[in-house]
């Protein structure tokens, strides 16, 4: 138990720096693509999630693993999940992107939290009724990771994976190159065009060698490290730490601990919350109301966020302007029902979700930025959108 | 303006000091104050200002959203030039030169 807190804290104050030091928030890599195409932090979660992957394929074929996250799949992942992805945007931070930026200092996050957990409360309060008219209709099949079905051993399952997501990367990356210098491809290759996914592979060769070059030309570490980090390297940081996690724990959650607390929290106010289907036997399986090893974890998620944020000159008080106590308020709601309703939020489902190749996270995963597409659109209607 | 390789992640405007950033604030046609806003509002509010604004004329943001610091000048791209001063203490302005 004690090892387990330790890794707990370990693991989330690892967490809390690298979110916090790569800005790798969920609504950024989504939003700010289909705003103006800008593809910086999008790229660390895809490094982040087929990484991931490729780690705990690895970790469950040599059985060390405690166990794999898989909801049933239906059209729950879809609609949850859009309303998720409609809350994300409009509180501006996703669920790990509240939990750093309220160890940051902002008022806002701290808000949105609250409102997070009235939105798990409500949720809660309807689960009853929800089951009947909501998830049973709607859920289609047992959940299930593709890691326990596939006839390929998971690691080989995950290579593939991995060969056609580079496949995929190279060819966008090779075409929008193309479209960008035109002349120039034909000038060096002496007007014979070379495929796009060849180009695109090439360049990302090439950026992976200039990212690692880029370690050797720091000459003030301690100067390095306050400024702001490459997301590339908020994603590596995480992905050891999620292959950890995963094989000492769970796999990595940020929305199903704060339900949790919110059950706990509420147990301590007076109420009795184990008596409610939803935290009783779904949240706490029946274990009782107590404190568990994950919701250490994603408290210590603010407490790292805080140390990086105090190291690097980030840390200050912020204070909301009114108008957008809204957008705190109403993002919260949404963001603390939706992720029940999918369920999962965007580090359950996008991250480790289809990291474990998982069935119902492919859905709330479409779901999610689905809700973010359609929330940038409407945010950014007096100047479009690039995409 | 968005690269197709790994190592434009790391671009971020040119910041100045101190006295620099002072000096500039007084001949800026316009200072937009983004205390308290969070993604993507500094951005939209950005994008809307620098359209008014004459060529050469400087837009500042103050801003206390760290993001801000990239994604404003990545948003506004090719109509402005970006440079950003850090007070460390979370405070941020973001100088936007329209092209």
């Amino acid at each position: 138990m004690v090892l387990q807190l330790l890794i707990a804290a370990v693991v989330g104050i690892g967490l809390g720096i690298f979110l916090q030091k790569g800005r790798f928030c969920f609504v950024h890599a989504f939003r700010d693509l289909f705003a103006f195409k800008d593809s910086r932090v999008t790229k660390g979660v895809l490094a982040a999630t087929t990484i991931t992957m490729l780690f705990w394929s690895i970790a469950y074929e040599l059985g060390h693993y405690q166990k794999f996250w898989t909801p049933g799949w239906g059209l729950t992942g879809l609609i949850g999940g859009f309303i998720f992805g409609v809350g994300m945007t409009y509180a501006g931070g996703c669920a790990s992107g509240t939990l750093y930026r309220a160890g940051q200092g902002y008022l806002h996050f701290w808000l949105t939290l609250v409102s997070m957990g009235i939105g798990y409360t409500v949720f809660t309060l309807l689960f009853p009724t929800l089951q009947t008219v909501y998830f049973d209709p709607l859920t289609f099949g047992e959940g299930l990771s593709l890691f326990t079905v596939s006839p390929v051993p998971a690691p080989m399952l995950a290579l593939l994976v991995t060969v056609g997501v580079v496949l995929v990367y190279s060819t966008v990356v090779g075409r929008e190159q193309r479209n960008g210098t035109v002349d120039q491809t034909v000038a060096t290759d002496g007007g014979r065009r070379t495929s796009a996914t060849v180009a695109g592979f090439q360049s990302l060769v090439h950026g992976t060698r200039q990212y690692v070059r880029g370690f050797t030309e720091i000459d003030n570490w301690v100067a390095a490290s306050k400024r702001p980090w490459n997301p590339i390297t908020a994603a590596l940081g995480i992905t050891v730490l999620a292959a950890l996690w995963f094989t000492q724990v769970s796999i990595v959650g940020v929305t199903g601990p704060e339900a949790r607390w919110t059950g706990y929290l509420l147990k301590q106010a007076g109420l009795d919350s184990g008596s409610y289907t939803y935290w009783g036997s779904v949240l706490f399986k029946g274990e009782g109301v107590n404190i568990t090893v994950d919701m250490i974890m994603i408290t210590a998620v603010i407490i790292g966020a805080f140390i990086a944020a105090y190291w690097s000159g980030d840390f200050s008080i912020r204070v909301p302007k009114r108008r957008r106590i809204p957008n705190a308020v109403g993002g919260g709601l949404l963001m603390g029902a939706g992720s029940r309703l999918a369920p999962g939020c965007n580090i359950g489902n996008i991250y480790s979700g289809l990291a474990e190749l998982s069935i119902h996270s492919f859905i709330a995963t479409i779901g999610i930025v689905a809700g973010v597409y359609v929330m940038t659109h409407w945010i950014y209607r007096d100047i479009g959108c690039a995409v | 303006m968005t690269g197709p390789s790994l190592d434009d992640v790391t671009d971020s405007p040119d910041e100045l000091d101190d006295e620099t950033a002072t000096q500039l604030v007084k001949e800026a046609a316009e200072v937009q104050d983004m205390t308290g806003e969070v993604c993507p509002y500094p951005q939209v509010e950005a994008k809307k200002a620098v359209q008014q604004l004459d060529e050469g004329a400087l837009l500042v943001q103050e801003t206390d959203h760290v993001p801000s610091t990239e994604n404003v000048p990545r948003a506004v791209g090719d109509d402005a030039e970006a440079k950003v001063w850090r007070s460390g203490n979370g405070l941020y302005r973001i100088y936007l030169w329209k092209q």
